[in-house]
This record gives structure tokens, sequence and C-alpha cells, in this order.
């Protein structure tokens, strides 16, 4: 593209110069394979290049020329230069181009472009009509299922929270934007896990910084998925890469664009729970079976049991006829609408793309939300033959409600599972109800009141801003300098109005923080292109970049703030209570090359190494060293291989590489103190001992590929197959406590990963009815191979009995409980493995009882067209994992009173009330049941136990989706309309009994913890309707 | 048009292609040279260990710093003393149905409980703290740091190292059975994480905390508070006072009476703390630093301690909240003793109905700021030892009578023992009346080798060692048995 920008400009600046002579007059006119007429397109003459003109409005041209024939090298970008003889007799030429696309498919690599058939990694593509106009505010959500080897879960259905994105196994991959690395961590400090206390127990749905970009704007997105395409990433590309390009202007007339749609959500997959009666007979039912018990065994509950308390008859509050369904009251139908206005277009000196969105979800749990305003614009300019230079811009504001304890305790979702349908929302008075004085005990707070009282917001401001200069120093060798900054301003708003049970003690309470970042990145380029000659091409990449981030994070707590003020800021608290202000930096200094070599684009090899330097190192390993080759042969180019119609194209690759990590947070190789305070005086104490030989973690992933196609590019894909093995893994490691701490940051241990991808596209049918077919599917073993201490087990919330276990021999991720034996068919009970022998059943019966990882997992899309008419899905799956639906315990406790009687032997109170899961109980002597009986007096689920670990496989059609193009009867009055209705997350086939399989209440960023459902916000479907204007 | 021209002459140019060389060098060379300089950032929040112990101020820091490692939650700032009651006839607990926190509740501790892991690693944070001050203290050449200070410092770092030690000990240890292999790992000094250390001998530990409670009398007797009433740091800080009455404590833990006798007299002739007035000793929950306090770690509303919303939380409390319940055993015990106006301080009446049988301790109000202050060594614990020491023949019904007057009973007579052992059961519920809920109660009952007896058959005397040392020494380290 810039060759032929180049050598339109050369044309048209001598053109400048130079007088025409006039001999013969040539017209014609120039056009692309749809018809359309190109405007803009430059005609020179090959015999003379001094000679040429370019194409008006309507595609024509008319110049002189001073022969009678010759040849005419048609050029325009992003279309293949064209080479026409001609005869001035012949008059009125048409010319057709083709587009570079359509002609020979060019993919983004790191630091550079390639022909698609020249790769020799693996890479994966998504082309914009594979993500654009989904109801879904984070990028990476739209494209689970859609490549091979890369799994996307979402962990919740918050609004803007992150996902747990995975290439290949491998957790939190880098993400490029235009090429700057961005990190997809959260910025916000705001936990939004506490216990009772308001101490922090886990970590809540975080935000992704990656949410903060318009799917939209983003032309393509590439993954690189082996060693061998990412390790010119070097230190950050262990866990694969992700590059995302945006959209950039083309020459030619304006072209605008007005998307729209407007749609509304609800809860996919509701839980469904006893209504007042019911519960009541459960309860009842529980009474009952222990009466029985009783009656059969005096002694079976003890000594001292007084079984009035069975044969009591339950109070009048039981019979009030109040009858709450709480999901009903916490969820709701929410709408989404999402506005954007784009505009690209240019002349041959400057191009611009340019847009503004605007994205409003609101969440389905009642007051969450989700809204950004983002802004564009990207500018390409061409200075002369040798200079050009263009910046990337883009702005975004987000502001996002959280759904307070997503996923805890005290949590609105999670206190809405179980609570009493004997309890109304609000008093008589208007006022909330108090949640102690009903029939459960298992609340922190009125559901409702935590959702409107407590409130949570973090709004974000967020720059993306590169400049950019290339000098073409001589033919084939450019020089491209680019300099970007990545600031973040994000501010964490927390109140607890003086109601709720937070901050009843202390007149309300607030948390104000903000955090800024300031990361630039500067880089200096160097790309050379050179045809040795004419079968052999050598192209090289080579240069350094520098980066580096300032961070600050501030926040102010107070308590007590005027009564009915309805003030949240903490200056308006009577006390302060807290300030945290810290700040972090880090650097990075990086070295990079790359060659590429083909012989006749049959033999292709491609050898690139990076050197890292960071900060985040002591000064004797802060350098690290990440090569990579891969080799190519496309068997179909050979002599040899017959000429035939159905297998048109086979290349095989294999690559190895190394590619590192640094994630770990800034200066774990140094022991430090941290301020503290006592009586009033500041001093210091030891925050960590260190590991000063702390080095980078090393990825060593072999590849091989096949890429394969039949019948002219009907049917296409690949196979893969990866072994990767990451050693010296960063990792907090378990030390004896004995030297003061817990754990040490240190090079640890050896987890493997290996698979299988393969992919298919197929086109059965083309022309005025078109079939499109994309199927996909990888298999994945992970397995830990080594590790310093073995068998560590490992709390998914730090106030809960351990959830998983590190173990060699076993996947990331291994869930650790008591092994559930079903249930006795002639009392009902459950039963459980007791490992040691000693009757009873605790933690040290614990075995392993599943994984959160997958065998398998894939997608499958399909689009029909026929005339304007189309119709698309898309679906995906997971097969082999499972999910700890530990919340599951809390509302399938089954009568279980948890002692809530009183003096009189009352039953005043259960722990909670039940889904319709438990309608599959076991109710009389030889009835086969999974779930036990209902009993007042046992508690007959554990929740650390297979009990509540449940098989997670998933089928998902994800969307569907039905559209019709209008074309516009009279040319150019404007391009383009099409209008669309959609189904987002219409089916899910699943034995999962929560509300949905994909789940991970721990967040996305901890797969050591991955697959614990606690409650998490539910997933929505979404139906929309849109247009996509284009004029 | 001029620059072009530049531009195309350069194409062309044999200097074009020195430039460029020239340039790239220079790129290059400036960035290597720079890329040192560029690499080396500073942590703008923490100070680096090569930048500690260089001066009297980053040692006063350091000992400041050590006082905040006993605050952890898991230690002084609430769990250590709470759990220690909860393990006991005195304790229940509530919240969320938490295997972790039911363990202790139900007196069925596995080695894998959460709280006690954390209470393991906190205690040994204290440890590592004091072992930093004791490594670096002598070597800091700073001509402001008088030898008065200095021994100052290492006096309390030696001190509060005992105390952590013999927390431990209590805690993890047969500290009644001086013949006994199941010690605690003693860490003198600052060790590598490739360090696995095994249990010392309880008589081997032992030495260890009184060996170094006696150097820290002596390096902190320069200070002779005696002489120089003005120089007490106060009850905040680990005085000479607070060292003597650790020693009495720890020699009553190993029965050597002579010695308990003697360090208790010390502090209680010393005078540095003293009894309330009679029957104002609530006091000693309601104010800080109250008269009776010999070391007392001190919070504020900036720097919280967790009794409070471990024991009360709110008014309205359901038993889901509240962690650590007052047991109905307590309400039992202070109806046998109608008169006992401490009974007050444990309420088992203005409960969710939740809670009950179960009650909660008022021993830590004050929802709004939840500053409630460790109250690790008063001086009725010093009354009550010598009591002990000195048993019945030798005089110690004085000092029983002295605190049983002092909270408002009745004195008892000689005569009210005529049966052995009813002098000793005297004592241990006047402690138990005295000082639940502030970590005492599970440790008298393993000293006086009641815990079977009052707790169940299955309730060891000692708690678990964490499961994680375990697996992370490798086993060098022992379980106990039964564990």
């Amino acid at each position: 593209m810039i060759r032929s920008l180049t050598l339109m400009f050369f044309v048209l600046l001598l053109f400048l110069q130079l007088p025409a002579s006039a001999q013969t007059t040539l017209i014609g006119t120039v056009k692309d394979t749809e018809g359309e007429a190109l405007l803009g397109v430059t005609i020179r003459l090959k015999e003379n290049p001094a000679i040429g003109t370019i194409t008006g409005d309507d595609g024509s041209f008319s110049f002189q020329v001073p022969d009678a024939a010759g040849t005419l090298i048609f050029s325009y970008v992003g279309y293949a230069d064209q080479e026409v003889n001609f005869l001035t007799g012949k008059t009125a030429l048409t010319v057709i181009l083709q587009s570079d696309v359509e002609l020979e498919e060019v993919i983004v690599v790191g630091y550079g472009t390639q022909k698609k058939s020249d790769v020799t990694g693996a890479i994966s593509s998504v082309d914009n009509k594979d993500f654009k106009d989904q109801p879904i505010g984070n990028i990476a959500g739209s494209i689970q299922g859609k490549v091979s080897g890369l799994n996307v879960t979402n962990p919740s259905g918050t609004p803007g929270s992150s996902l747990l994105v995975s290439v290949r196994g491998q957790s939190n991959p880098l993400y490029v934007v235009d090429g700057i690395p961005l990190l997809s961590e959260s910025n916000s400090a705001m936990a939004t896990s506490f216990d009772t206390q308001g101490n922090v127990t886990g970590n809540g749905q975080s935000i992704s910084s990656i949410s903060d970009i318009n799917p939209n704007d983003i032309a393509s997105i590439e993954i690189l998925k082996d060693a061998s395409s990412a390790a010119i990433y070097g230190a950050r590309a262990a866990n694969g890469v992700i590059l995302i390009t945006t959209k950039r202007g083309a020459a030619g007339k304006t072209q605008f664009g007005l998307n729209y749609y407007t749609g509304i959500q609800q809860v996919a997959n509701p839980i469904k729970f006893l209504s007042s009666d019911e519960f009541v007979s459960l309860v009842e039912e529980g009474r009952q079976n222990d009466l029985n018990a009783y009656e059969q065994d005096p002694e079976i509950f003890g000594p001292d049991f007084d079984p009035a308390l069975l044969t009591n008859p339950l109070p009048e509050t039981w019979y009030t006829g109040v009858n709450t369904d709480w999901l009903d009251e916490i969820f709701r139908s929410a709408p989404v609408n999402n506005l954007e206005f784009s505009a690209r277009g240019g002349n041959e000196k400057t191009k611009f793309y340019s847009g503004i969105s605007y994205f409003d979800q609101q969440g389905i749990v009642i007051e969450s939300y989700y809204k950004r305003f983002n802004t564009r614009l990207n500018i390409d300019h061409q200075i002369n033959d040798h200079f050009s230079f263009g910046e990337n811009l883009s702005l975004t504001y987000s502001r996002n409600r959280r759904s307070f304890n997503d996923d805890v305790y005290t949590g609105v979702v999670t206190n809405a599972l179980g609570a009493s349908p004997l309890m109304p929302v609000y008093n008589d008075d208007g006022s909330y109800a108090g949640f102690e004085d009903y029939q459960v005990s298992w609340l922190s707070d009125n559901p409702v009141k935590s959702a409107h009282e407590v409130q949570g917001y973090t709004s974000s401001y967020r720059a993306l801003a590169t400049l950019y200069g290339e000098w073409r120093i001589v033919k084939n060798l450019k020089f491209r300098s680019s300099w970007s900054i990545d600031y973040t301003n994000l501010s964490d708003d927390l109140y607890f109005s003086p109601i709720t049970v937070d901050a009843e003690n202390v007149g309300g309470k607030a948390t104000n923080g903000t955090f800024n970042q300031l990361v630039w990145l500067g880089e200096n380029i160097f790309s050379y292109d050179y045809n040795i000659n004419k079968d052999n091409h050598l192209s090289a990449v080579g240069g350094f970049t520098l980066q580096q981030s300032d961070s600050r994070r501030q926040s102010i707590s107070g308590q007590g703030f005027p009564i009915g003020s309805n003030l949240t800021n903490v200056s308006s608290a009577a006390t302060i209570t807290g300030g945290v202000d810290e700040g972090s930096n880090w650097a990075l200094v990086s070295f990079l090359g790359r060659v590429n070599y083909d012989y006749k684009g049959k033999y292709l090899l491609s050898v690139s190494a990076r050197t890292d330097g960071s900060s985040r190192f002591s000064p004797s390993n802060q350098y690290g060293f990440f090569p990579a080759i891969s080799a190519g042969w496309r068997l179909t180019d050979e002599n040899f291989w017959p000429k035939n119609n159905t297998l048109t194209d086979l290349k095989i690759r294999a690559s190895y590489g190394l590619t590192g990590d640094q994630e770990i947070g800034d200066f774990q190789y140094i022991s430090f103190w941290i301020p503290v305070t006592y009586n009033g005086q500041s001093g210091l104490n030891p925050r960590n001992i260190a590991d000063p030989d702390l080095k980078w973690q090393t990825n060593k992933m072999v590849n091989f590929g096949v890429d394969y196609e039949f019948f002219h590019g009907r049917m296409y894909g690949s196979l893969e197959y990866y072994k990767s093995n990451k050693t010296d893994l960063l990792s907090e490691d378990v030390i004896p406590g004995t030297t003061g701490f817990e754990s040490i940051t240190r090079n640890y241990g050896n987890v493997l990963n290996r698979g299988f991808e393969f992919s298919l596209n197929a086109v059965p049918f083309d022309g005025e009815f078109r079939w499109d077919i994309g199927f996909n599917i990888s298999t994945l073993h992970n397995e830990i191979i080594d590790l310093s201490t073995d068998g560590v087990l490992v709390n998914a919330y730090n106030d809960l009995s351990p959830t998983h276990i590190l173990q060699e021999g076993q996947a990331l991720g291994t869930f650790w409980g008591v092994n559930y034996l079903g249930v006795d068919p002639e009392t009902g009970d459950p039963m459980y493995e007791d490992i040691n022998d000693d009757g009873i059943i605790d933690g040290d019966d614990s075995q392993i009882i599943g994984k959160a990882t997958p065998d398998m997992y894939g997608g499958f899309n399909t689009t029909l067209a026929w005339k304007n008419w189309d119709l698309g899905i898309a679906a995906s799956f997971s097969v082999g994992n499972d999910v700890y639906n530990l919340i599951r315990g809390e509302y399938e406790s089954l009568g279980w009173s948890d002692e809530g009687w009183d003096e009189d032997l009352i039953l005043y109170q259960v722990y909670t009330n039940n889904s319709h899961e438990v309608d599959d109980r076991w109710q009389q002597p030889g009835d086969q049941a999974d779930i036990p009986r209902a009993s007042l007096i046992n508690q007959n689920v554990l929740q650390n136990s297979s009990q509540t670990l449940e098989d997670a496989s998933y089928f998902r059609i994800r969307t569907i989706n039905l559209g019709y193009t209008f074309k516009p009867k009279v040319k150019h009055t404007y391009n383009s309309l099409y209008i669309y209705a959609q189904v987002q997350n219409p089916v899910l086939i699943t034995g999962y009994s929560g509300f949905d399989p994909e789940v991970s209440s721990t967040g996305g960023d901890h797969p050591e913890t991955a697959g614990v459902d606690y409650a998490a916000y539910p997933q929505a479907r979404t139906f929309t309707v849109g247009f996509n204007f284009n004029f | 048009m001029k620059i072009q021209h530049t531009f195309r002459q350069l194409k062309s140019s044999v200097s074009a292609k020195r430039y460029i060389y020239c340039v790239l060098v220079m790129f290059i060379a400036t960035s290597l040279s720079s890329c040192k300089k560029f690499l080396d950032q500073t942590s703008p929040n923490d100070v680096a260990q090569e930048n500690m112990f260089q001066d009297a101020n980053s040692l006063e820091s350091a000992r400041i710093g050590m006082y905040n490692t006993l605050q952890n939650v898991y230690y002084y700032g609430g769990y250590f003393p709470l759990m220690v009651d909860a393990y006991s006839d005195n304790g229940a607990t509530g919240g969320y149905d938490s295997p972790d926190v039911n363990e202790l509740g139900d007196k069925t501790l596995t080695s894998a409980n959460i709280y006690v892991q954390n209470t393991w690693i906190a205690i040994y944070n204290t440890i590592y703290t004091a072992n930093q001050i004791l490594a670096n203290v002598d070597a800091i050449d700073d001509p402001t740091l008088s030898d008065k200070i200095r021994n100052d410092i290492k006096g309390e770092a030696l001190a509060i190292r005992a105390l952590a030690h013999f927390d431990l000990l209590r805690m993890f240890g047969e500290h009644w059975n001086l013949a006994s292999e199941y010690g605690i790992p003693v860490v003198k000094q600052v060790v590598e994480p490739t360090t696995f250390i095994g249990r010392s001998s309880v008589a081997e530990s032992y030495d260890a905390i009184t060996g170094d409670l006696v150097e820290a009398q002596s390096l902190i007797q320069n200070d002779d508070y005696r002489s120089d009433p003005a120089a007490f740091k106060g009850a905040m800080f680990m005085t000479l006072n607070a060292v003597n009455a650790l020693l009495a404590r720890v020699y009553l833990y190993k029965k050597d009476f002579t010695q308990a006798d003697s360090y208790a007299t010390e502090v209680i002739d010393a005078g540095y703390a003293s009894l309330l007035e009679a029957g104002s000793f609530n006091q000693i929950y309601t104010s800080k630093l109250s008269a009776e306090a010999i070391f007392e770690l001190v919070f504020n509303g900036q720097d919280r301690s967790q009794y409070n919303a471990a024991t009360y939380a709110r008014p309205d409390a359901l038993r889901s909240e509240v962690l650590f319940l007052a047991a109905e055993d307590l309400r039992f015990f202070f109806e046998s003793r109608p008169d006992d106006p401490r009974g007050a301080l444990v309420d088992f009446v203005n409960n969710d109905l939740s809670i009950e049988p179960d009650g909660r301790t008022q021993k830590y109000r004050g929802e709004d700021f939840q500053d409630n202050d460790a109250l690790v060594i008063r001086i009725a614990e010093m009354y009550l030892i010598r009591a002990e020491a000195r048993g019945l023949q030798g005089g110690g019904l004085d000092d029983l009578n002295l605190i049983r007057e002092n909270r408002g009973l009745p004195a008892y007579a000689t005569d009210d023992f005529d049966v052995p052992g009813l002098y000793e059961l005297a004592l241990a519920e006047e402690r138990r009346a005295e000082l639940n809920f502030e970590g005492h109660r599970y440790f008298d009952l393993a000293r006086l080798q009641k815990v079977q007896e009052t707790l169940g058959e299955e309730v060891l005397p000692v708690f678990p060692i964490p499961l994680r040392e375990v697996t992370a020494t490798n086993g060098v380290i022992t379980q106990y048995p039964g564990y």
C-alpha cells in the first residue's frame, strides 16, 4: 500500500512539473469488481511515468498520450496495481481493479503486516464483521467461538466486567492496540467482595481496560498463538498476544456511517425458588422426616434432644400469605442502546477515520449499568515521497454503577438467593423490611436495600494517543518512529448509606479514590524489503522500543454523613477514617528484530528475536532474550504436486520459540518496608521477603500446523498441534511461616499445555444464495509438571475452606473437596467418602474432585445469504470443565434450621429458602435420589464437596442475526442500509443448575481459583434491533 | 519543493548512507547508555531493605513497625485472643456457616484451618521484625543514637520476640510439660526461605523465651524507671514493667512459682499499674490505657482493631454477623456467681434470637470507631498469678481476695478451702471471671490439664501446626499427635 502511495505521489509531482504534450486522447472508466466507479485512481504510462492522470468522480479519465500504443498502470489504494495495454484506435477503456484483499489477504503481525500465505506461525484473524453490532461492552466477549485456541469465558454478566481470556490455556494475553501494548489489568481498587466485618475477602468482578475500546472502531483482531508469532513481543507474550487494529481512512469520497441498535436484556436462565407455601411445606417435610428418624431411634439427635421441637406447630408468622419472589425484585428487563457515527475518507495526501459512539447498557440487576462514550480520530498524512506522519487518538469516558458485593456473602444477588419468600421487600410504612425479622437466617441485608443504598461507581477517562512519523530512507528501507501515551484517570466512589447494615453503626460511610496512570511508549523501527532476485525475497524488521509507566493511587475514607443530606462525598463526613496515597512505576526497554525469507513463496523461513530489559527484575537479571524460528513449505507449489482442482493449496509449517512473562507487579525483587502507624506515630514494617534472583518466566512452545484449501477457496482451514512448557513460573510460592511470611514471589514450577486445534471454513453455495460455514475445535491438556511445594491448597475466598489444590500431575484450577457418594435410599441421608476412616466427615476427607479447565472447546458459525437477506448463527461449546457451585450449598439447605428455634422449642427460622432443584429430593424409603432428604436438624449438604460440583459443559447459541440490506435504486443517494434483528444468548444447553456454566466468581484474573460460582451476576439474553446506514 | 529536492539528492548520494548509519548508531548508542538509568525505577511508597537501619530514625521506624505487626488482625488485632476463648468453654462461633469458623466454635480444629494458619504466620511476622531489629541494631553508626536508646529498642525487640514465642508455645506447644518434645520452632535470627525449622523441645522453648526476657530486662534497666518516672514510656509500649509482668506469666506456665511470685511482686510493687477503684473495673474496657494496663496495644479510628466487629458488630446483629460469641456455658458460669458484677460484661439477653442461647461479650463495645485496644497484660493478672504461685499456704488468698473485693465480691476465708483442690478451682474460676475474652481460658485449661474434662474427650490441648507449614517444610515440623 505504501509503495503504491509513494508511486502515486511521485507521479503527481512530476505531473505538476511537466507540461503535457498533446498527441492522442485516451478515455475510459475505472470500476471495482462490484461495478462501483472508483474515484482518484492513478493512471500513468508505463513507458513514461511522467505522463498520467487520476480518475474523476464517476471513475472516468481522459488524457493525452504521446504514442498510439503502450501500457497503462492503474494504481489505487487498497487495490492491486493493474497493467493494461492500449491502442489509441480503440476508445473508451473499461478497467476493473481488484481489491488487495480479494487478491491476497494480508494480516497484521507484530511490527508489520504479512501476506497470509506467507505466514509460518499460528495466527488467527477475526474480521470486523464477526464482532460488530453485538450488544457486548467488551470486545473479547464477541469473538468467543470464532477462532480455535482462544477461549473466552464470561465470569459474570456484570456490565463492563472483564473476561477470562485464555490463549491455548494461558490466561491474560497481551493486548496490542494499534501497536501499543496495553495491560488488561483492572485499575479499579473497588474490591466488591467484603465480609460482614468490612474486610476484603476476595476479588469481585474486575473491570477490564479493554472495555474502553469501541468494537466497531476495530478493523481486525489477530491472535498470535504460537511462540514464533508472539516472540517479537518477548517479555510479555507468554500468554499469547491479541493484536487489535483500528480502522483507518481511505482516499476517495468521504464515507459516512451511522449505526444504531437498541435492545432489551433479561436474565437468560433464572433459578426458580420455592414459593411461601412450598417453602413452608419443605420445612414441614423436614420436621416430619426428623420425627420419623427420632421415633426409630430416640438417640439419633443426641441424648438431650427434645422432640417437641418437631411437633410444636409453626408460629403464625409462617402463614402471613406474603410471597416475595426475590429474584424478580432484584432483576429487571434492562435496555441496551448503542449509537455510533463514523466518517472515513481523505485524498491521496491525507486520510482519516473518525468515529464517535455512545454505549449504554443497563444491568439486569437493578441499579447497575455501564455507559461508555468514545471518540476516535486516526489520520495519515503523506508529506512527500519520503516522509509521512499520522496520529491515532482515542478518548473514552466510561461510568459504571457497580453491583455491590458481586459474588460474596453480602451481595445483592447472593442475598436474593435463599431469601425468605415470607419477607416483604418493604414494611407497611414504606421502609425496607428488616431481614432479621423473617424466616431465613442466611441473609446479611435486604437485597433490594443493598442494591439501592450501597452506591459504588467506577468512572474512567482514558486517552490513547499515538503520533508517528515514517521516513522512506531509500527504496525498500523505511524508518518509523512512533510515540504513544496511554493515560488513565479512574475514580472509585463507594458509599454506604446510614440505613445499610454495614454503615448503620457509623451513620454512613464512604471511600473516594482516584487512580492515575501514564504509560508512554516510544518505538523506533526499521523495516527493509528486498527482492534479491525474482525468486528470492527477503524482508527484515528491527528496532528498539522504550516504555515506561507511572501511576498513583489515592483514596480517602470517612464516616458519619449528615442525615437526610444525600451527600456522599468524603468531605461531608464527620470523621476521616483513612487515606491511601501510593505510586508505582516500571520501565521496559526492548530491542527486536525479525527476518523473513522466502523462495518463490514456496519455502518460507522466519527468524525473530527480542531482548527485553525490565525494571521489575534486579539489575543482574534485568534482560531476557526471546528468540523464535519458524518455517513453512507450500507443497502445492511444488512441481511434483499434481495440479488438481480439489486440494488447491497445502502448506505445512513448524515453529519453536521462547516468550516471557513479567506480570508480577513492580519491585518484587526488593525486600521492602512499608509505612504503617502505631499509637499515632508512623513507622515501617516489612512487606515481604524478596528473591533477589527473580527472573523472567519463560514459555517454550513448539507448534506444527497445516493450512489447507480445497476447491479454490470453497473450503479451507488449518490444523495445529502445540506443546508449551511454561518454566520458571513467576508466582507466589509457599514458604515456611517461620520466615514471617506465607509466600515469596519467585520462579518456580513448570506447567505444560498441549492441544490440537482444528478449523474448517466452507462455502457450500455461492451466488445468489450463499452459505458460509465455520467450525473450530480445540483440545486442551493442562498439567502442572513441577512445583517447589506440591499440594498447596488454595482458597477462592480467604474465609472459606480450601476450594482448589495445586498439585503436580493435575491441571491448574483443580477442585478440592469431599467426595459425595449420593443418597442412602433407605434413610435419605447423604453419604460421603470417609477417606481417613475416622467416622467423621470433615476437611481431612478432601480429595481431588474435578477441574475448571475444559478438555475441548470451540465454536460454530454459519451465514445464509439470499438476495438481500442474511441469517447468521454463532455458537460455542465447552466440554469437560466443572464448576464448584458453592452457592448452591446455601440455597439447597433442605430445611436445615441451624438451631433456629427459641427456648420454647418453637421454630422461628431456617437457614435459607430453596430452589426448585430440591423437588427431586429423597422423600420416602426406596427413592433413588441425588438430593438428600429434607431435615431440620441435619445439614444435608456439604458445601466443599462434590455434592455442589457440577459438570459445566455446555453448548450455547450465542447469536442469531437476521438482516436485510437495501441498495439504492438511484446511484449515489446512499451506499447501503442494513437493518437487522438479533438475539444474543438465545439457547443454552447444559446440565449446570446455576445461572450460567460460564462463571468465575473470583473474576477474570485468577486461573488457580477459576470455576467457582458464588452467586455471580447472571448472564443476560438480549434482543436487539438496529441498522447500519452508510452514505 | 526544496525539501523534496534535497532528499532526492540524498537518495542518490553516498553521504546518505553515512547519514543513515550515523542515525542508527546514534539511536542505539544513546539508548544503550541510558537503558541502565531508564530501568532504574524506585518505588515511591516503600523503603528498600538496604536503606533501612542506616540511622537512629530508621531504627525508630522499625520499632514502631514492630508494634504494628502485633496489631495484625490474626494476632493482637483481635483473632488471637478471641480464638483462644472460642476454643474453650467461654466461646462459641457464629458467622456464615463457614467450616473454618465452625471448627473453632465446635472445638474440632483441623490442620487446614485458615485462622490457625494466618495466626501462625502473623506471630512469626512479629518475630521476623524483631529479628531484623536485633540483627542490625548494633551496627548502626549514628552519633545521635545514644546507647540508652539503642539498648532500649534492643530490649523491646527481645521482649516482643519473647512475647511472640510464648504465644506460639501456649498455642502450639505442650507448655505444661517441660519434658515434652512438642515445643515450637524458635527463630532467633532472620532466616532464608529455604531454611526449614522444626520444633524445639518445650524446655528449649522456655529457655529461649526467658533468655530473651532476662536480657531485655537488663537492657531496658539502663533506663531505670524507678529513679525517673518521667522516662516511663507508657503501657502502650514494652516497658521494663511489662517485661517483668511477662516473666511472671511465663514462670507461672513453667510452674516455677518462686520466680513467678517474685516477678509479679516486682510489678505490683513498682506501682506503674494498679487496680482501679473498687467497682469501677468497667473503665478497663471503656477507656484507653486505664490504670490497670501493663501492656496494652492501642488502636484508633484510623488504625482499627477487629474486637468490636468480631464480637458485637451492631446491636441487631444476627448470629451470622458475629464471629466470636459467648457460649451458653459462660452464662451458666456467671449464673453460679450471681453476685459477680463482671457477669454484666456478657450479655445473654439483648441479642437476636439466632444468637441465643449464646450471647455476646460487652468488653469490646464502641461500634462507631471500633478502636478497642488489645489488653495484653494487666495488673489483675499479676495478682492472680501471685495468688496461684504462693498458693493457699503461702498467703495467696490475700491476692485472690484483693481482686474479689475490688470487683465487688465478698472475700473468701481460709476455711472455705478445707477440701484439697478447692483453692485451685476458685483461682481458675476467678481467672475465668476476670479474664474471659482476653485470650486466657483455653491456655489455662491446658495448663491445668482440664481440656478433655471441660471441653470433651476428643479435644486436644494444643492447636494443630498449620498443614501449609507441614507441607512447606516437607514435614520437618512434626504435627501434634491426634491431628
